[in-house]
């Protein structure tokens, strides 16, 4: 922790960055860690980076309000580390925009200070879904299609139309997102069973490709929808039937804007 | 159940599979008239969102044909278009929705016979799963 | 508010035997925003058409649906009806209540409701309808034509003669191809190179045409009408204005033997070399991969005894930036060389030998002055073994295709041997003679009726060399498939013509699409053969598929006359069926965040960045922009794009979304 203070100490003082993006403790006693933006040295001390320390920050890249404040050092986890590449690969984010601090569970800061050496240290991580994240995908697999429809319209159900998934995740980060376009108007606005279907719909179809899988949509969920286990499927999805994995390379092809002439086509009449 | 007749909305491209089912008509083909037919520039020009909105306001099936990969209008659009089905489906079925109930095909400009059995052979398969009501209901009162 | 018009054709009989037309006019008339719906004998017919744009006058319409037959049909004819009462052509819709409705269902109400159907959901298309204006866009009266074989030539020389300019590149120091090679044609044997060169020299004289030969095309950007090229021009390592041609250099060139290209490799050549005597541009270029000054750093013999002091060993490549309207494809063919048929050993053998190294041995200005020598010894071959198909139509060689071109040729060349060796013994082994075209079939029969050729109808399974004689193992299938061997003295295989090394490369340069042989593919097989899926580039002779000369010619002027109908017009005029991306109001200006997932989904390379500056020139944002000379309006990109910034007109989001819900949303309102 204390090599991470240092860090950004030394950072803000030398100027190489304007701000470091970090985790902080949470008010109350057993808070969760939330983002601060230290950007003074003298401030460094509040950042923190324990088991808590979930959050993809680079959720934060794409928010004017931060990105006017100049450059950025980001405590990355490996997640957050692959939504730069996978923004990078959007053209959202240019080599030398920011600086990462990739950060593992021992503690170990490593600066990232381009893309191609975050895209070395992302090579080096193992990007697949975990055992845990396997089993579960598969028990709900496993279950025949009505029982499917049944446990999502139930999950759905819940759903407020809050848009918290949509602000959490680093990926959303339209100006203007379909939801809010009424000519035609493609999700009804209110939170009624299909409204919310679709805009489930919608959002795991948007991130298809696209989503590195930092599960900040379902921790950001008020009502505690599952939606992790969507983009887990299309990534899985993505994967076996393009041979594609998202947020591993800074200028890689979109998986959904690309072909390949034999891809699989067992289902087309 | 027995005369429940399906709704069925065919997404078809303009170049190949609307092509090919003037062909059938200009054979005299006959195929079920529970099928229509909305044209696109492209398989490409179809955004999954269509389908749902097809879904959600009273479609049975939904049949979405377009160029054979090789012999193609716009060069590459349909393997776009197989791309993202490839994706949808998969997601549809995750969620429960039952894919039978969405037919892809390719139908080229020649090809009038097929789209006669494709359509008669999707109006089967819809007419032996029933009315889609597990979703139409979804949509509830108060929605457009 | 809208004020839509529905006309309902019965087609004769063809749509009121099975639908209730007059039925379908009164649901159509009930329909929110429809103030006149009439049904007709016959719409398309001159007082069919006059009723609609009678009605457009009268009743003020915003739109029109025309309920008929397919718009693949009759669409272009309602429209300009539309049109010339004063109607945006565009606020017109077909409903197709004829190919896709009456004439594929039975009489009855379904199929009534169906019209009534497909009437209603072209009604709320057209609502959504904007009026759009025809695209124009300007036009580059200069064309580039991509190689100087016989194809290029042509097409250069009637691009030329209708009165335009043209950019001839040609990546060999001279221009004349395969065709400058050859030594006689069929099926008259006149001699290749006598009716050629005028030809060449035409397009060396032509005030509209700059030849650069020795030059490679860098790159293509742009569109119809608006191509920007960059040609390399590769360093001849002499100043051509200076050079006269004398080919002093060439004689005094220590360096005598290297292996002529020209010559098929049965020939030799100096370093500093023009391909043949008839080049155009009859100058020379130095070889530095075997040029002793480039190896070694000394010698520059060329240069002391050039008279006009033209050689530059300094020279480097070129690049030249030209504006071009059109582009015409004439890279030609190859044909296949090497270990690719070692049973017939190929490479081994000296004296097996391909059609072209048989045209340089026959061709008067050749390696042997024309006389039937083989390459080993010299000796004149008492009997040659023609092979066809060597390699062609054999998809365990991966090439399924006819070579097209072998049988004539083939013939041609054991005519040639009997026409120089009188006493020799030619015979052809092939699969099926395939002589289709002008005196092809007479020419064949000629071969085997007067010059004595013995036709074999077989493979040849093997050829291997004994006591100095190549034995060729094969069988005769009109005998039973009698096993034969032949002790020939020289063999000459018709290999299977093929695209050029560096076609698949070009044709991405170019963006055209080609087939898995990487020849380049037509729009359309039948009725747009000079065409490419890429407007504003066409194609000539054998880079689409192996041809003859005749054929070359011919599509080269086919394509030449395309260039010359597209520079007939100062403007291009183009459906506006085109994507475009949104503009807002400041601050947003775009709702497009650039992400340019657009950009790799886009066939057409239609998509463009662009930046949005503020009055102080500072960058606010980069978005999407789409360049309406080369979308094509497939709409990929519209529904790939996930804030919907993106929307094609003619199939807007608006449009489609409308009939989606009318289709389904039987009698109710206005949607």
């Amino acid at each position: 922790m204390e090599t991470l203070r240092n860090k950004a100490r030394e950072l803000l003082a030398s100027k190489t960055v304007q701000m470091v993006i970090g985790y902080g403790r949470g008010s109350g006693e057993a808070a969760p860690a939330r983002a601060v933006f230290i950007r003074a040295a003298a401030e460094a001390e509040s950042l923190i980076f324990d088991a808590s320390c979930q959050q993809n920050l680079a959720v934060y890249l794409m928010k004017p309000e931060v990105r006017q404040l100049g450059k950025a050092a980001l405590v990355a986890t490996p997640s957050a580390l692959r939504t730069i590449l996978q923004l990078a690969a959007e053209n959202q984010v240019k080599d030398h925009d920011l600086l990462a601090l990739a950060v593992d569970a021992q503690g170990e800061v490593t600066p990232l200070a381009t893309l191609q050496t975050i895209e070395a240290h992302v090579a080096a991580l193992d990007c697949n879904l975990s055992a845990g994240e396997k089993t579960e995908l598969q028990k709900y697999v496993a279950l025949d299609p009505e029982q499917r429809r049944q446990f999502w319209q139930e999950e759905f159900a819940r759903c407020l139309k809050c848009y918290a998934c949509r602000g959490a995740c680093p990926l959303c980060y339209c100006s203007r997102c379909t939801v809010e376009c009424n000519q035609p108007q493609w999700i009804p606005v209110p939170a009624h069973d299909l409204g919310n279907l679709e805009w489930n719909v919608m959002r795991a179809m948007h991130l298809a490709g696209r989503c590195v899988n930092c599960g900040d949509c379902s921790r950001a969920c008020p009502v505690g929808i599952p939606l992790y286990l969507l983009n887990q499927r299309l990534l899985s999805e993505v994967l076996a039937n393009f041979n594609f994995r998202s947020g591993m390379a800074a200028k890689a092809d979109n998986a959904m804007s690309t072909f390949k002439p034999d891809d699989p086509e067992d289902f087309i009449r | 159940m027995s005369d429940f007749e399906p709704k069925i909305v065919a997404f078809v491209c303009n170049w190949c599979t609307y092509a090919g089912a003037d062909l059938t008509g200009t054979n005299r083909m006959k195929y079920s008239p529970r099928v229509t037919i909305i044209r696109f520039p492209c398989t490409g020009r179809i955004d999954f969102m269509l389908l749902l909105k097809a879904f959600a306001n009273g479609a049975d099936g939904i049949i979405v044909s377009g160029c054979h990969p090789n012999d193609y209008h716009y060069s590459s659009g349909n393997f776009h278009a197989r791309r993202r089905w490839i994706v949808f489906r998969g997601l549809l079925d995750f969620l429960g929705i039952d894919v039978r109930r969405v037919q892809f095909s390719w139908v080229s400009a020649a090809e009038g016979a097929k789209w006669a059995q494709l359509v008669d052979a999707t109006a089967e398969q819809i007419r032996q799963l029933g009315p889609f009501s597990g979703y139409h209901k979804l949509r509830g009162a108060g929605v457009e | 508010m809208a004020r839509i018009g529905v006309f309902i054709c019965h087609c004769g009989e063809n749509i009121s035997a099975t639908v209730d037309v007059a039925k379908v006019a009164a649901a159509a008339a009930k329909i929110p925003g429809v103030v006149h719906s009439v049904d007709y004998k016959y719409m398309c017919s001159d007082p069919g058409q006059q009723m609609v744009s009678s009605a457009i006058k009268e009743k003020n319409l915003t739109g029109v649906v025309v309920a008929a037959c397919s718009p693949r049909m009759h669409e272009p004819t309602f429209r300009r009806a539309c049109a010339e009462a004063g109607l945006n052509p565009f606020l017109c819709e077909m409903a197709n209540i004829r190919e896709h409705c009456s004439w594929v269902h039975e009489k009855g109400e379904a199929t009534t409701n169906k019209a009534i159907d497909i009437v209603r959901t072209l009604v709320a298309k057209v609502k959504k309808n904007k009026a759009l204006l025809p695209i124009k866009v300007p036009v580059t009266k200069t064309a580039l034509v991509l190689g100087g074989g016989i194809a290029g030539i042509q097409a250069s020389l009637d691009i030329a003669n209708s009165g335009h300019k043209v950019i001839l590149v040609e990546k060999e120091p001279s221009i004349g191809g395969h065709m400058s090679q050859l030594s006689e044609t069929f099926p008259t044997l006149d001699c290749s190179q006598c009716i050629l060169t005028p030809r060449m020299v035409e397009v060396a004289q032509n005030p509209n045409i700059t030849l650069y030969s020795y030059a490679e095309l860098e790159s293509l950007e742009g569109f119809i009408g608006n191509f920007k090229a960059r040609i390399r021009k590769k360093a001849r390592s002499l100043d051509e204005k200076l050079c006269t041609g004398c080919g002093l250099c060439c004689q005094k060139c220590p360096t005598k033997k290297i292996a002529s290209d020209f010559d098929a490799g049965l020939g030799m050549r100096p370093a500093i070399y023009v391909p043949f005597p008839q080049a155009v541009p009859n100058k020379p270029v130095i070889d530095r991969e075997h040029c002793t000054y480039y190896l070694k750093g000394k010698c520059r013999l060329c240069e002391k005894v050039c008279p006009t002091q033209a050689i530059r060993f300094d020279q480097a490549d070129e690049i030249v930036e030209v504006e071009v309207g059109a582009v015409v494809m004439a890279t030609g063919f190859d044909i296949k060389h090497g270990d690719f048929f070692p049973e017939y050993g190929y490479g081994n053998y000296r004296d097996v030998i391909d059609g072209l190294q048989f045209e340089r041995m026959a061709s008067a200005s050749g390696p042997t002055l024309g006389e039937m020598r083989r390459p080993s010894d010299g000796k004149v071959p008492e009997i040659v073994v023609f092979i066809a198909c060597a390699g062609s139509r054999d998809p365990a060689k991966g090439i399924e295709y006819c070579s097209k071109i072998c049988c004539m040729y083939t013939a041609k060349h054991a005519m040639l041997y009997r026409h120089k060796v009188h006493h020799g013994k030619p015979y052809v082994f092939y699969m099926d003679i395939r002589a289709g075209g002008k005196m092809y079939e007479e020419f064949v029969r000629r071969a085997i009726e007067e010059d004595g050729v013995q036709y074999i109808r077989g493979r040849v399974s093997r050829i291997y060399e004994r006591g100095g004689k190549l034995i060729v193992k094969g069988a005769d299938t009109l005998l039973g498939a009698r096993p034969m061997e032949i002790e020939a003295d020289m063999v000459v295989l018709a290999t299977a013509g093929v695209a050029n090394p560096g076609a698949e490369a070009l044709a991405q340069k170019v963006h055209i699409s080609y087939d898995s042989h990487h020849f380049y593919s037509e729009a359309h097989p039948k009725l747009r053969p000079v065409e490419t899926n890429t407007a504003g580039i066409f194609l000539a002779g054998a880079c689409q598929a192996p041809k003859d000369i005749p054929e070359s010619v011919a599509q080269a002027s086919g394509a030449a006359a395309k260039v010359a109908a597209l520079f007939s017009q100062d403007e291009l005029i183009r459906e506006p069926l085109i994507a475009v991306v949104d503009r807002q109001a400041p601050p947003l200006y775009s709702t497009c965040v650039g992400c340019f997932l657009c950009q790799t989904s886009c066939p057409y390379q239609a998509i463009e960045k662009e930046e949005i500056r503020g009055r102080d020139g500072q960058l606010i944002k980069t978005v999407a922009k789409v360049n309406p000379g080369l979308c094509q309006g497939c709409g990929t990109c519209v529904a790939l794009c996930r804030s919907k910034s993106i929307d094609i007109q003619g199939f807007s989001h608006e449009q489609v979304y409308a009939e989606v819900l009318a289709l389904l949303n039987r009698g109710e309102s206005d949607v």
